[in-house]
């Protein structure tokens, strides 16, 4: 009996130890930003839709079916990108680093979803799937913070050459600085980040075989792209493969 | 064993086919030695170096890491075949745990060779030689090569080659106490005398010393068909018992092993039920054991005792099996050898009578002068005497050396008397020379008397002196009058009284007592040119001067007594075991203590009470004073009776077969056996014992074999020592077990967390290893260093069933309460680490799967951010190094708490034993390297931490030392309560 009272008053008190000294440790941290970014210096890449097995597409460009869940990922994607969602985002003036420091209520940029031309999913319902040209979108992880220099855009290429021809969405695969830097979740709530659409057109004799592409973000000194350990920092490698 | 004794030389003869003369020949005896072997004893069959290795390697701990690496290899191989994307972690894994056992094996394996090593080298033996007739030419042999029917001489000083049946003898006596036990020097003869082969005269045993004279003889019996050779076998038949650190470990490694397994298992089954993958459930399970074994731990305790061997063996106690230091230390009964052990093993003069005076002598080891009063003239008389009657000679060329150290040829009685006279008297040997020796007639059994008539040194004094020497009561008859204060007078009946009473008076003390006399002859009936004839003895042999009494002893040691009585304050009963005399026994064992002062024998009593023995209460004797004879017909029940009732005990005239009796006895009251012994035929109750000590000067091979231990200067008292290292080791092996489990809890939790809470990993498998085999082992060794909290040799024995090395408390406390303190810390900073970093606590719950997820690589923080997979495996390593880190700070704290059990810190000293800063020297240090030097070799998962994030858990190190503060504070305190008896372990 004592001694089950004994470790009750023990770990009851071990308990209230813990929650003190964690709830002073959070006390000291903003809501706002990270104490420390350091671990996350540079951004991955990341694709949109993405395939549960790695990133692995295969679809039949005939069988509906075979592509729908990369369609209904795709627009429940964009859903936050639609124009009605984006009615309190301003303009802003492209090509420039939209610095808000002094600002208490941070702005969003607008992204309007036109800008991802034949990929936005308004002409085409499919996103390209069911023509064989699918799209993929292509997004840079969000860092509070960063600034890219230079004129940063996305990249890629198809590892043998003649298989597949890519457009880009907005051209170039250009990334505007305006969207730059991100104000964390709580100060820049509506925020928005850029994207680039990719769309692979795939050639006729190249159907049936597995393609892999890299999409990597060039143009701008500080945003790495070659680490030997993570493949995805400013890259990403997806393969694609269609029959019909 | 057969009769050769009976046979007559010619009998001998033909029934071996050889000849006295010619001996064997070549052929013949490389014939025999084909067929019997060497002669030379089979030593006792050694457990294959491999089979040791291989024991070492699937002992303890070693299955249950087996059992991981072997889960992680399937792991392994599943993960291979389903494609995934790093299945050579759980290989790696698997290899690093099989490195693990096989190392630590070999590190164990390497450390008992060790100790082993320095036995063997020991125990090797200069080869022997002997002197034998072969194709009628005598060859020297090495003795191995002897065989049956061979003809070999002996002389004095030379070891027995082999059992031989004597034929020729020439004042032949042998040293039969490695056989027998009896330190007597026995004379041999070739003459049939006994019925019992071991009895009768005319054989002479294998490993038995010739003392003195020469001897031929026929071999009768080689190698192990001596008797020796039979008594050896005999002793390897009895088993090795575990020993009681053996059953302590053991026991220990069960409960560890079953918390383990237990824990395994239940989270095994939840994780499954959790809808984890079975193969997810089986890495865990792999971790929870990595977790809950203390790897490093058994060689720790073996470096420890290693330590603590290599202390004893400088303070001369050679310990042969490692386990043995700590058997010592748990001794209850010490079963001792009186002679060599208690005594000194010298004959040396205790008391001298003349003038109708007794006076002591000084009997320590290092005496350099004699106290008593050396004024009386008489005891001019008597020294002379002493020097001039006496065979014994040193060895030329010990002029450095002091008297008492010096080798002496003679027997035991003449070498006392010669020391005596040297260090009283100066060079003897120049006194001998000044005072020239004309006729001699040595010491024989019918006379019982040593005479020799000498010139005098005096130039003016042209008589001759006889002096004589020999048993008091055959010299007293010679005598007509007595020397008192350096004038003769008639030897009346009053003084003959007195007489009597001194000779009553030292044989009572057990000691060897020598009449003396003299006459100085007349010049006018022996000019110098008389010829003395020794047979005819033409000259007087009666009517001599009696001048004094002379009686001797083998003393105690001096060290012994002190030793004796620190047993009896350490609750360890001396049970004195000789083969020699009640009287004598009993008097070395009331002078070292064994007997105290004040406690009597039923023998005692009655003659205390004048009543006849049987009328006596036995229990109000302490003490007992058991003879051979009697223990020969006591049934098992009276001697366990004695044994039980009596505090005192002295077995006297007991053959080394009844020490295994005795030892048997003991053990059937529960008590852990320690029992010394040098003879051949101690060997059974050397193995017997739970301890067996062997004598490393006196001792034979035999009897260092079946020993445990090994006294190097055959003193009682350096068993004492042993004993308190002993205890020590089996006290700072808790402290060492108490801190190694400590952290196993704050290495499980982590997995526990993850299993149930879903976050990410907070400490990894080969971080775990790192902390076990690395940052922990130089602290838990230094444990070892530990002094005793009090004085460990004011406290009873263990008790083998009550006082385990690991008890509840000790698992409990360092399992549930400070474990668990660790675990708090080591989470505040995981938490920390991860929160600094963007990843609130509230975050981090649940999500394992997306966490660990390859293919996820834009997995949202609490701000916002987004992390590639490769980014949060960083974090991982990060929190991983910040959970190690803050483990090893609080082991500095649990390493700290750990040198006491009862005692503050502060009164045993923090810096006393500087060995445990070293060890928290090296924590600090190797954990510094893992981080900041090895931070950038990816496989090792450690990373360069924030600085501050070493001292997150220092609050919690420090409460950690405060509460075992308080605990320690409430068992000072209230002795006997509650908070004591559950919290202390």
């Amino acid at each position: 009996g004592l001694i089950l009272l004994f470790y009750l008053v023990f770990y009851g008190f071990l308990a209230a130890l813990f929650t003190f000294t964690m709830w002073v440790m959070l006390q000291t941290l903003s809501s706002d930003i990270p104490k420390y970014r350091d671990r996350i210096s540079s951004p991955g890449l990341m694709i949109s839709p993405k395939p549960d097995t790695a990133l692995e597409f295969y679809f039949n460009k005939s069988d509906a079916q075979s592509y729908a869940e990369y369609v209904s990922t795709l627009r429940k994607f964009l859903e936050s990108y639609d124009d009605s969602k984006q009615s309190q985002n301003i303009n802003c003036t492209p090509g420039r680093i939209f610095d808000q420091n002094d600002v208490a209520v941070k702005k969003a940029c607008r992204f309007n979803l036109s800008e991802l031309g034949q990929c936005s999913g308004k002409e085409d319902k499919t996103f390209g799937y069911s023509k064989g040209t699918p799209c993929v979108l292509v997004k840079m992880n969000r860092i509070i913070g960063l600034k890219p220099e230079g004129e940063p855009h996305i990249h890629c290429a198809s590892k043998e050459e003649g298989t597949v021809e890519i457009n880009y969405f907005p051209p170039e695969g250009l990334i505007d600085l305006m969207y730059f830097p991100y104000y964390g979740k709580s100060l820049h709530a509506h925020y928005l980040q850029p994207l680039v659409a990719v769309q692979l057109a795939i050639n006729s004799n190249s159907t049936k075989e597995e393609i892999a592409i890299e999409c990597k973000i060039l143009g701008s000194p500080n945003l790495k792209n070659e680490d030997d350990r993570d493949k995805f920092l400013g890259r990403v490698a997806f393969k694609v493969q269609m029959t019909e | 064993i057969q009769d050769d004794h009976k046979l007559s030389t010619s009998e001998l003869e033909e029934k071996y086919g050889t000849s006295v003369d010619k001996g064997l020949s070549s052929a013949r005896a490389a014939e025999i030695l084909a067929r019997d072997g060497p002669n030379a004893l089979t030593p006792p069959k050694a457990t294959p170096e491999i089979v040791k290795l291989l024991k070492q390697m699937v002992g303890g701990f070693s299955i249950l890491l087996w059992i991981g690496a072997v889960f992680s290899w399937i792991s392994f191989g599943i993960q291979l075949a389903q494609g995934a994307e790093s299945p050579f972690d759980n290989l790696y894994l698997g290899v690093v745990l099989a490195l693990v056992v096989i190392l630590t094996g070999i590190f164990a394996y390497y450390q008992e060779a060790k100790s082993t090593n320095i036995m063997a080298s020991f125990s090797k033996m200069i080869p022997q030689h002997a002197l034998v007739i072969r194709d009628a030419k005598r060859k020297e042999l090495p003795a191995d090569q002897l065989v049956v029917g061979d003809i070999v001489e002996i002389k004095g000083g030379d070891r027995i080659p082999a059992d031989v049946r004597l034929i020729f003898t020439q004042g032949c006596k042998v040293d039969n106490s490695s056989l027998t036990g009896e330190s007597e020097p026995q004379s041999r003869s070739c003459d049939f005398t006994h019925d019992n082969p071991l009895e009768t005269k005319n054989i002479a045993f294998y490993s038995t010393t010739c003392v003195e004279g020469t001897a031929t003889g026929i071999v009768i019996n080689t190698g192990d068909r001596t008797v020796i050779g039979r008594i050896a076998s005999l002793a390897s038949g009895v088993g090795n018992e575990k020993t009681p650190i053996a059953i302590e470990i053991e026991h220990f490694v069960y409960l560890v092993a079953g918390v383990a397994i237990s824990i395994g298992v239940i989270f095994f089954i939840i994780s499954v039920s959790m809808r984890y993958k079975i193969l997810d459930s089986l890495i865990f399970l792999i971790g929870i054991i990595v977790a809950n074994v203390p790897e490093g731990l058994l060689a720790t305790v073996t470096v420890s005792l290693s330590l603590t061997a290599k202390r004893m063996a400088k303070k001369n106690c050679l310990v042969k099996n490692l386990e043995a230091v700590e058997t010592l230390g748990s001794t209850s009964i010490i079963c001792s050898d009186k002679t060599g052990t208690l005594t000194q093993n010298r004959m040396t003069v205790a008391h001298l009578w003349f003038d109708n005076q007794i006076y002591s002598a000084d009997t320590s080891e290092d005496q350099t002068t004699q106290p008593f009063d050396q004024s009386s003239p008489s005891w001019t008389a008597l020294s002379k005497i002493v020097t001039l009657c006496n065979r014994a000679e040193f060895r030329p060329g010990q002029e450095n050396l002091p008297i008492m150290k010096r080798v002496v040829v003679g027997d035991a009685s003449e070498t006392a008397l010669l020391k005596f006279a040297e260090v009283i008297l100066g060079d003897v040997m120049s006194i001998r020379a000044r005072n020239k020796k004309v006729a001699e007639i040595p010491f024989n059994s019918t006379n019982k008397f040593q005479l020799s008539i000498h010139e005098t040194e005096d130039p003016n004094d042209k008589r001759f002196l006889l002096v004589m020497k020999g048993a008091p009561e055959r010299i007293l008859e010679r005598c007509s009058t007595i020397m008192i204060n350096g004038k003769e007078e008639p030897l009346d009946s009053e003084k003959a009284e007195a007489f009597q009473t001194a000779y009553m008076e030292l044989g009572g003390m057990g000691e060897r007592v020598l009449g003396f006399c003299h006459l100085y002859l007349p010049e006018n009936d022996f000019p110098d040119t008389y010829p003395f004839d020794t047979d005819s003895m033409n000259f007087p042999t009666s009517n001599l001067c009696f001048v004094g009494l002379l009686s001797m002893i083998d003393p105690p040691r001096s060290t012994v007594p002190d030793a004796v009585s620190k047993c009896r304050s350490a609750g360890i009963k001396v049970i004195m075991v000789t083969g020699d005399h009640p009287i004598t026994a009993k008097a070395i064992a009331k002078s070292v203590g064994i007997i105290s002062a004040t406690s009597e024998t039923v023998e005692d009593i009655a003659k205390r009470l004048n009543i006849p023995v049987e009328q006596v209460n036995r229990r109000e004797a302490t003490a007992a004073v058991v003879n051979g004879m009697e223990l020969k017909d006591m049934s098992l029940q009276q001697l366990d009776e004695i044994l039980c009732n009596h505090s005192e005990i002295v077995f006297a005239r007991t053959s080394p077969q009844q020490k295994l009796i005795i030892v048997e006895g003991c053990q059937r009251q529960g008590a852990v056996v320690a029992v010394t012994g040098d003879g051949v035929n101690d060997s059974p109750a050397l193995k017997k014992a739970d301890i067996g000590i062997a004598m490393g000067i006196a001792g034979s091979d035999a009897a260092k074999n079946a020993a445990d231990m090994v006294l190097l200067d055959d003193n009682f008292a350096s068993i004492v020592t042993g004993v308190e290292e002993g205890r020590l080791i089996f006290d700072n092996l808790k402290k060492t077990i108490a801190y190694t489990l400590t952290k196993n809890i704050a290495e499980l939790c982590p997995f526990l967390i993850y299993i149930i809470a879903s976050i990410p990993m907070p400490i990894g498998t080969i971080t775990i290893l790192f902390i076990d085999l690395g940052t922990d082992i130089i602290p838990s060794v230094a444990l070892a260093y530990e002094k005793a909290e009090s004085d460990i040799m004011n406290r009873r024995p263990r008790n083998k069933r009550k006082d385990r090395l690991v008890n509840e408390q000790l698992a409990v406390y360092s399992y549930l309460q400070i474990g668990i303190m660790q675990s708090v810390g080591a989470f505040v900073t995981y938490f920390t680490v991860y929160a600094e970093q963007g990843f609130l606590p509230s975050t981090l719950l649940g999500v394992r799967v997306d966490w660990e997820n390859n293919a996820i690589n834009d997995f949202e923080d609490s701000y916002g951010q987004e992390w590639t997979k490769y980014q949060r495996m960083y974090l991982q390593w990060t929190g991983y190094t910040a959970f190690f880190v803050s483990i090893t700070i609080q082991q500095v704290a649990d390493l700290i708490i750990r040198k006491t059990r009862r005692n503050s810190i502060f009164q045993q000293g923090l810096f006393r034993n500087k060995v445990i800063w070293v060890g928290i020297f090296s924590q600090i240090g190797i954990a510094l390297i893992l981080s900041y030097g090895l931070g950038h070799v990816t496989a090792l998962n450690f990373t360069p931490l924030r600085f501050q994030y070493w001292f997150v858990a220092v609050p919690f190190a420090i409460l950690i030392w405060v509460y075992d503060e308080v605990r320690k504070l409430l068992i000072r305190r209230y002795p006997g309560s509650w908070w004591d008896k559950n919290m202390y372990y």
